[in-house]
């Protein structure tokens, strides 16, 4: 599979919060460029081009990553926190997407230097224009390290 | 014969001689005599000088024992009064002696009564004694008592420290259930809001009216729940967060809010009269939403209304700024007052007024966690005044 011309990389272990995200971001035009991971180390073996991603070329980069605050194995902010620590992938935005307001998190994740902040609402109507106005301004504005 | 005569005449001589001899012994004895006389008469005038001295002397003495006869007859008479005053004080005694012997009764009578009192006593002793033990078993009760309230004390201490770790553990839950909540009770209901919304969007067009019209009501149900999730946070939030108070312009801060206030079209968009409002020392986020609970509900209850104004103002009572937020709504009946900053406690129908019920309860909580009260008065079809007080900042 050839992943060099993935623009965005969308990390979330919630089935059905992916369906949503993916239909807006389908919605938006975006979906042949998107590639889906479950956790947050699959996130890692894609950016830095380990495990199954072993093949993919280190020189192309998604445009635009989307995590999920809370994932399995890896979580989103230590996802975050790796590509911010990288030169080759810290210019890449990076829009953490979160089921809830609550916990310490938010501040956290701004500290390492996320570019937007998503709190996932209940109805999905207001989720769909989220994600497209976030996946819309960041994928326009980003410009890519290489 | 001459030779006797010569004999004789020496004889006569020495006669003679010796009558001489005796003439002058006796011319000196008779010096010695008229000396002797003068002596003896020098002695004489001497004896009558001193006899006159002695005779001056008795007179002397005579006229002291005068003196004296007239002290002693004083004497007699100070010894007669005296005699007097002894018969008096015999007198007296006798009286003093029967008061001796009376009250010599009344000492043996008390003596009689020590007596029965002493034996009185030493019951009494006795009885101390008893008590004094029954004191010592008491106090000895005592200690063990304040020992047991030591060990009580020392006890309770701990279990304050225990239930004080219990109560920050309990609130740290309540933090992580509060996350849970919001994390985990939202993930399934927006599910079932986003594949509602699926089936409308890609499916719709199967359905009929009916079928729209339920897949509607499980959006607009799954919608409120989302809100009734986070209202409930936002409020339990409240009690545990930090009120953080910094000098704030009410003015400025209401002022953004009205600008930054959405309308959907064909809403009723009131008109706002904003007048002064001193500066207050808050927390700004908290009493931002303190403000936007008001200014929404005013707008909320104005909506029937063609034309409505809402006033915002403020003015000094006692101390406090009482902030006011004026609409000339809906109103409410009084008769409910009560009801109306309890949690989920709504005074309007859903389908009259949307609403969670949640809004004045956070208001209330807020303006209580600033040490100020709110109250509101209201008239049916008229209008509502919400009121908040705040202490004055001095500035």
């Amino acid at each position: 599979m050839n992943y060099d011309d993935i623009e965005i990389l969308f990390a979330e272990d919630s089935a059905d919060d992916a369906v949503f995200t993916i239909r807006a971001l389908t919605k938006s035009g975006f979906s042949n460029k998107l590639h889906h991971v479950v956790d947050g180390a699959a996130a890692l073996d894609f950016l830095f081009c380990r495990g199954i991603y072993a093949d993919r070329h280190n020189t192309h980069f998604p445009k635009l990553i989307l995590l999920d605050l809370k994932m399995p194995k890896v979580s989103g902010i230590q996802v975050l926190e790796a590509v911010k620590s990288d030169p080759k992938l810290k210019s890449i935005p990076v829009v953490m997407l979160t089921s809830s307001n609550e916990g310490p998190d938010i501040e956290r994740c701004f500290e390492l230097g996320a570019n937007s902040y998503i709190v996932k609402p209940v109805d999905s109507d207001n989720f769909f224009h989220a994600i497209k106005e976030i996946g819309m301004y960041w994928m326009i504005l980003s410009q890519p390290a290489h | 014969m001459k030779k006797i005569d010569a004999d004789e005449l020496s004889i006569a001589n020495r006669e003679i001689a010796f009558q001489h001899q005796e003439k002058e012994d006796r011319a000196a004895e008779l010096i010695i005599a008229n000396k002797e006389l003068i002596f003896q008469n020098e002695e004489k005038e001497r004896r009558a000088a001193e006899l006159v001295i002695a005779n001056k002397e008795l007179a002397f003495q005579n006229t002291e024992k005068e003196n004296r006869a007239a002290e002693l007859i004083i004497a007699n008479k100070e010894l007669v009064f005296q005699n007097e005053e002894k018969e008096r004080r015999a007198a007296e005694l006798v009286i003093a002696n029967k008061e001796l012997a009376f009250q010599n009764t009344e000492k043996e009578h008390r003596a009689a009564e020590l007596a029965i009192a002493n034996k009185e006593l030493a019951f009494q002793n006795e009885e101390k004694e008893k008590r004094a033990q029954e004191l010592i078993v008491a106090n000895r009760e005592l200690k063990n008592a304040e020992d047991s309230i030591r060990k009580l004390n020392e006890e309770l201490e701990q279990k304050v420290i225990e239930r004080t770790a219990e109560l920050e553990a309990v609130n740290k839950e309540l933090g992580s259930f509060s996350y849970s909540v919001s994390h985990d009770l939202r993930a399934p209901i927006r599910a079932i809001n986003g594949y509602t919304r699926i089936i409308v969007e890609d499916y719709g067009e199967k359905l009929d009216d009916e079928g729209n019209k339920a897949l509607r009501s499980i959006i607009n149900n799954s919608k409120k729940m989302g809100e009734l999730i986070d209202d409930l946070l936002a409020f339990s939030k409240l009690g545990r967060k930090q009120v953080t108070l910094a000098e704030v312009s009410m003015s400025d801060l209401v002022q953004s809010l009205i600008h930054d206030l959405m309308f959907e079209d064909g809403e009723n968009i009131p008109v706002f009269k904003l007048l002064a409002l001193p500066p207050a020392k808050v927390d700004k986020s908290l009493i931002r939403q303190v403000w936007i609970n008001l200014i929404s509900n005013a707008i909320k209850y104005s909506k029937y209304k063609s034309i409505t104004t809402i006033e915002i103002g403020a003015y000094e009572e006692g101390g406090m700024v009482v902030y006011y937020v004026k609409d000339s709504g809906a109103g409410f009946d009084m008769q409910y007052y009560d009801k109306l900053f309890g949690v989920f406690q709504r005074l309007h129908s859903q389908e009259e007024f949307e609403g969670t019920g949640i809004g004045l309860a956070i208001v209330q909580k807020i303006v209580d966690r600033h040490k100020g009260t709110v109250w509101a008065e209201s008239i049916l079809d008229k209008g509502t005044t919400f009121y908040f007080s705040l202490p004055k900042f001095y500035y």
